[in-house]
């Protein structure tokens, strides 16, 4: 009794009226309707258990027709048979007698090999004589048994480098195995060519293998795949600040003539291997940082400067926005802001009241440095924040006395620049405070210390 | 301030003769040719020169008071005048002023000097004054925009009819690649900012093509009110600036100095930790 007898039984229900309503039991009287209707819908091409998965329905849409599905070619006028035969393969190369199922049709079997026979490929390892190993293949490193062994692997295992460094009797990692099967190979194949220029372009004549680049690979790409989410976050910050880098270094050598030192692979070597990678960053091109930032603007200028020629009559205070606008392009919405708040503070008009052309260079030239000053400061707290990361690296490593030698060496320092370099964790909560006060700036990096400290600018300043 | 062009001249009437009627066809020749190459360095050097004219614009505004009825409370003049009071209409040829819709004839086209247009009103709103050119100056007009300004400050007491509103604008107006028409009618006006000419190019003075009355009345010094114009000096705007710029010049060289001094901390924590790194 399935789900659809109960169901079905709920159209008729009983005469007599129950306290719950309407019965749903199926009576006796209705059983006998049913197998009559089931047989009516059982569907062709299909079985019934199928056909029940569907829900009893049939699709409201035809998926495939069934006279649509492929009927076997000549199923009619032939004869199948499946047969129990021996057989044999060329793959092997014993006496081996295997069998299996085969389709006889009309009481011939199949011929050919065995068609699995064609995929067993193997690799056509070198074999030298011992007369050609004197000659050519002696190696302070290897002996001449361990090179026979070693070839014997490579021709039973058809180079699988791995399964041949499990087997070998000595221990050798697979990078030396490599190393001495290749560069065995191509000594042979030097010696045996008729001339240097036929085997010019083989491939292990041109690019022999190199053992140190592939272990080195090899540990690069396994330091990759093990590194945690928080060094991959930094290693993506510092492959796009050395974009940034490169490109303003490209625009920079447009219209600068600067020397720029290259720029160190960033591949982590330690676990604090970003942290480095930042500091062998930060310092080349700390001189072009400045005029890297400013730069890309400059390009901008000239095609502002082109462009305003081109309209032959405007108005200065336009022209204004417009170089205004074009010597801030590479700066964010905020900078911007930060700008004319600190425009506000020094009691200078964001738009002149006498733009005469003196006023508006000043005006632009004003605005350039203030933008300047505003990196420099973006650059101090960068340089602040390396610090600290550089205390966490070391704190990581060596959790006890070595700690305080660096701090005597940096503490001869302090009345320099103090705040920057304390140690201890008291400290710490105060540096790692984001400084976002808008405007304010002019009052200089939290270095207290110095004695320097520059006036709050005023209105009346000037 | 305008600048008086170079006074020396290297044309050819200025050759001294020195032979007969022969070597005076030769010498003008020769004359000739090097005008040409004049003219091409002249035409090459007006093409990197700007000349500007400095002009205010705005409006006054004076409260009708007793006289005021709810639709004409104010009577109010939008001009442009030169920036020094001096006359523009060496330069503009017609001014046009796009007033409110609700003005009849919204279009105000004035011919000449002085440019402005007096109306009154209740409403403030932004009037476009298109400003035109001679034909030798530009082709382009050149649009500025002003908002009408009737009503003074929430905090500067009560409405006086005496004492008008008044809102000005300063501006340059800059012509790029002036031609040599233009440059040599101008370059002595007082309305226009002519730069110097460098030594050896010069261009002959320009033919007065109007009487010196019929200028000077294109002048507002002696306008009915030029008591309420604003006097816009650029040394006090300079000054700040230059102030400004010393301030931030000196806070750009500290941080330089503490960057530097940082980065001397960090080599020296490097190697710390270049060492504890070979210790473990």
């Amino acid at each position: 009794m399935d789900a659809k007898d109960i169901l079905l039984g709920l159209p008729k229900p009983t005469t007599t009226p129950t306290p719950h309503g309407h019965q749903l039991l199926p009576l006796p009287a209705d059983k006998k309707s049913r197998p009559p209707k089931e047989s009516q819908r059982k569907p062709d091409g299909i079985s019934r258990e199928v056909y029940a998965l569907t829900g009893g329905l049939a699709p409201l849409m035809p998926s495939v027709d069934v006279n649509h599905l492929k009927r076997r070619a000549q199923s009619e006028n032939e004869k199948i048979t499946w047969q129990w035969l021996p057989f044999t393969s060329s793959a092997r190369k014993d006496n081996l007698q295997l069998y299996h199922w085969v389709r006889v049709v009309n009481g011939v079997p199949p011929s050919g090999d065995y068609s699995f026979a064609k995929y067993n490929k193997s690799v056509d390892v070198i074999k030298y004589t011992d007369d050609e190993y004197e000659k050519h293949l002696t190696d302070p490193m290897w002996t001449k048994e361990e090179t026979d062994e070693l070839f014997d692997l490579c021709e039973r295992f058809d180079l699988r480098f791995i399964v041949i460094a499990d087997r070998f009797p000595t221990s050798r990692t697979v990078e030396e195995l490599k190393s001495r099967y290749y560069s065995v190979c191509r000594a042979i194949l030097i010696a045996r060519a008729p001339a240097p220029g036929d085997i010019a372009g083989h491939p292990l004549v041109k690019d022999a293998y190199n053992i140190s680049q592939d272990v080195e690979r090899k540990r690069a790409l396994s330091m990759v795949l093990s590194q945690t989410k928080q060094q991959e976050r930094r290693d993506a910050e510092v492959l796009a600040e050395a974009k940034r880098i490169s490109e303003a270094r490209k625009a920079a050598k447009g219209t600068d003539e600067l020397e720029v030192p290259a720029m160190t692979d960033t591949v982590p070597d330690d676990n604090d291997g970003a942290a480095a990678a930042v500091d062998s960053l930060s310092p080349s091109p700390n001189a072009q940082f400045t005029s890297g930032a400013i730069a890309p603007p400059v390009s901008e200028i000239a095609s502002t400067l082109a462009s305003l020629r081109m309209m032959r009559v405007y108005l200065r205070t336009h022209a204004l926005e417009q170089m205004v606008q074009a010597a801030s392009s590479s700066a964010g919405l905020r900078t911007i802001k930060r700008v004319e708040q600190t425009l506000q503070d020094l009691g200078v008009n964001l738009k002149p009241k006498v733009p005469t052309k003196a006023v508006c260079a000043e005006h632009l030239e004003l605005r350039k440095e203030i933008l300047t000053l505003l990196n420099l400061q973006k650059q101090l707290q960068y340089k602040e924040a390396e610090g600290s990361s550089y205390r966490d690296g070391l704190y990581a490593e060596t959790p006890g006395t070595p700690p305080k030698r660096v701090q005597r060496a940096v503490e001869q320092d302090r009345t320099f620049v103090p705040d920057s370099f304390s140690f201890g964790g008291e400290r710490m909560g105060k540096r790692d405070q984001k400084r976002k006060a808008p405007g304010r700036l002019l009052e200089g990096p939290p270095s207290p210390a110095q004695s320097k400290r520059p006036r709050k600018f005023k209105a009346s300043d000037g | 301030m305008p600048q008086s062009s170079s006074s020396s001249k290297k044309h050819g009437t200025d050759q001294p003769d020195t032979g007969g009627p022969a070597s005076k066809s030769q010498r003008t020749k020769m004359v000739k040719s090097s005008d040409d190459t004049e003219k091409k360095n002249l035409a090459k050097k007006l093409k990197e020169l700007e000349i500007s004219v400095p002009i205010v614009y705005g409006n006054i505004a004076f409260w009708l008071g007793k006289k005021a009825s709810e639709y004409q409370s104010h009577k109010w003049t939008v001009y442009v005048r030169g920036g020094t009071n001096e006359d523009i209409s060496v330069v503009v040829k017609r001014v046009v002023f796009q007033l409110h819709s609700s003005f009849n004839n919204p279009t105000r086209v004035v011919d000449g000097p002085p440019f402005e247009l007096s109306e009154s009103g209740w409403g403030e709103f932004e009037i476009v004054i298109t400003l035109h050119f001679h034909n030798d100056v530009c082709e382009k007009p050149l649009h500025l925009y002003h908002h009408l300004k009737l009503y003074p400050e929430e905090d500067s007491g009560p409405m006086s009819t005496k004492k008008p509103v008044v809102v000005e604008s300063y501006d340059e107006i800059v012509f790029t690649e002036p031609s040599e028409g233009f440059f040599s009618r101008v370059q002595n006006h007082p309305a226009v900012v002519v730069p110097r000419l460098p030594a050896g190019f010069a261009l002959p003075p320009p033919v007065p093509l109007e009487d010196a009355d019929k200028r000077r009345r294109g002048d507002t010094k002696d306008h009915t009110l030029s008591q309420w114009f604003s006097n816009f000096s650029e040394a006090d705007e300079l000054l700040k600036l230059a102030a400004a710029r010393q301030q931030v010049q000196a806070h750009i060289a500290t941080l330089r100095r503490q960057l530097s001094l940082i980065d001397g901390q960090h080599q020296q924590l490097k190697s710390a930790s270049d060492i504890l790194v070979h210790l473990r």
